[in-house]
């Protein structure tokens, strides 16, 4: 016997009945926020009419601490900022104090940078695919997929630095250490294992009706409403809008990098477009490592050999911006003498990105709440400092 | 605003001529014009903030249509100041504006009815340094508890002891390890 009745019959009247608003907490401790974040929901019925999200249970004081510690002390933090790419986030914070202080990169330096930056980019992006996948209703089969590659990236970077997730290996001036003797084969082979990877997400997900069917014509963001909310990043790009830094404002030597930023004609910052995009940068950026390792010189220093022991700046002020993994990864940085920066400011792109969640949620059914918070991709430790 | 397609211009991380040349344009407001590594600087006073915003916005030449960042800094006993970090898309170019103000907790116009993307900074260096932004609509503690009414990143702050002893000299004035 079926627990729904034969016909149901709405109450004469039924549509002009007042519903009463419900409030429901998701957070900060639940699988669904990728970490201690926590949203208070308003909802009518099942479509959410209000959203207040709450940050800061992974407030560590970031910036406080790096004007406490010297420039290279406070190195060690910033790869806890985005902490699923912590090389990308150590190269913006050195590329900033090098720009104020002056600091030459030797060129073999330059390169492995790019390396560890675009494999962070990849574990990043995987980690999103496979979580993302997680949150749709592909539950275990796309982590799976995903935990498969970025075991192998860490491998790598464990080679590379001796540690995993925060190698604290790129330095002020270059890099720790030069790569070791076997890298470039490894590296080909990871990369011929990473894109093995992409392809078997792809098949799992983007071909997937139920998938698709779930995430287009959800939640669209147009470019010009992403800019003012200050979206930047996949997210950004998602729009149509062919805006990447590495391209509009190029840093270190990505203006010597053959790459494309993927567009479709039908883009429309839909949840789905979010997710085909970072699929397509994963290839882009396995592109770039590639035309690294090609080009790179085969020896050479990796530390610029001229700088004292302890840092000192004497005056400067800038704010370097670098395409983080999630969007636009802003550092300012002042210094007026001494061996530690006067202020140091993170814009995280994570930050600016969920800063728009509000609006891109209210209108929405509160499931698919779960899964506009996942399309931002959003790391807890570059939100809260 | 007109639509945006394609890819924009090619910007360098530099100070940009045609972004002072075209702020030169502004008699009506008061400003001095500087540079820093990485871009333009005006300096210009909270009471003209809101003025210049506005036009940094409207003009066509100008354009600027992205906000990317608000830092507070704590200058004690000089004063504090806020940057502002803009970008446009049309031209492909960056700005920083700087607004000096007293210590304490001084009063600077809030910018999110021109970019909604200020909402989130301005809770944060409220929080973090004591400014109050007039206008801003949901003026709560963002990072830090709600009811927590400190400024942590004001150099007066003091700092837990753990951290004074690795490698920092000496802490405030009156703070005892």
């Amino acid at each position: 016997m079926s627990i729904w009745p034969e016909e149901r019959v709405l109450a004469p009247g039924a549509a002009e009945f007042d519903s009463v608003d419900m409030t429901i907490n998701i957070g900060p401790q639940h699988p669904a926020t990728h970490g201690v974040f926590r949203m208070v929901l308003t909802v009518d019925g099942e479509v959410v009419v209000d959203c207040e999200p709450y940050i800061g249970y992974l407030h560590r004081g970031l910036e406080k601490l790096t004007e406490n510690n010297d420039y290279r002390q406070a190195m060690g933090y910033w790869d806890r900022t985005d902490y699923l790419a912590g090389m990308a986030c150590e190269v913006p914070y050195c590329m900033a104090v090098e720009r104020i202080a002056g600091i030459e990169v030797p060129e073999r330096a330059e390169y492995i940078r790019v390396i560890m930056a675009e494999l962070s980019r990849i574990n990043s992006h995987f980690m999103f695919a496979g979580a993302f996948g997680a949150d749709v209703g592909s539950f275990g089969t796309s982590f799976i997929y995903a935990w498969r590659e970025r075991e192998r990236i860490y491998d790598l970077f464990e080679e590379v630095a001796g540690d995993r997730m925060f190698p604290t290996y790129i330095r002020i001036g270059g890099v720790a250490m030069d790569l070791p003797d076997n890298f470039e084969q490894r590296c080909r082979w990871v990369l011929g294992s990473i894109r093995q990877g992409i392809e078997d997400l792809d098949g799992l997900l983007t071909g997937n009706e139920i998938f698709v069917e779930r995430c287009r014509n959800l939640s669209p963001l147009t470019s010009e409403r992403a800019i003012a909310l200050g979206v930047t990043g996949p997210l950004l790009r998602a729009t149509g809008l062919q805006w990447d830094l590495r391209k509009a404002e190029p840093y270190g030597i990505y203006d010597r990098m053959k790459f494309d930023i993927p567009w479709r004609a039908d883009l429309q910052g839909d949840i789905f477009d979010r997710f085909w995009m970072r699929l397509a940068e994963m290839y882009q950026s396995a592109r770039i490592i590639e035309q690294c390792l090609d080009e790179m010189p085969k020896s050479g220093l990796v530390l610029n050999p001229d700088l004292p022991k302890t840092l000192r700046i004497d005056k400067g002020e800038c704010y370097f911006r670098y395409e983080g993994t999630k969007g636009e990864y802003g550092v300012y940085a002042y210094a007026r003498g001494g061996n530690k920066p006067y202020r140091m400011k993170l814009r995280s792109p994570s930050f600016c990105n969920l800063s728009a969640l509000r609006e891109m949620v209210v209108g929405n059914y509160i499931a698919d709440a779960i899964i506009i918070l996942g399309s931002l991709d959003i790391v807890l430790g570059e939100v809260d400092k | 605003m007109t639509a945006l397609l394609g890819l924009p211009p090619i910007g360098r991380q530099a100070p940009s001529e045609d972004v002072a040349e075209a702020l030169r344009e502004l008699t009506a407001i008061e400003f001095q014009i500087g540079e820093t590594a990485t871009d333009i600087d005006v300096t210009v006073a909270p009471a003209q903030l809101t003025q210049l915003v506005e036009a940094l916005q409207a003009r066509p030449k100008l354009a600027f249509d992205f906000l990317r960042n608000i830092v507070g800094i704590d200058f004690t006993p000089e004063g504090m100041a806020l940057k502002y970090q803009f970008y446009s898309f049309r031209w492909g170019h960056g700005l920083q504006v700087t607004v000096p103000t007293s210590v304490g907790h001084p009063r600077v116009p809030s910018i999110v009815r021109f970019y909604p993307a200020a909402d989130w900074h301005e809770r944060e260096a409220a929080e973090m340094f004591g400014f109050v932004f007039d206008g801003h609509p949901n003026p709560k503690n963002l990072l830090l508890e709600e009811d927590l009414h400190i400024h942590p990143l004001l150099k007066a702050h003091p700092l837990q002891p753990a951290e004074i002893l690795q490698g920092i000299e000496e802490g405030p004035p009156g703070f005892k390890i």
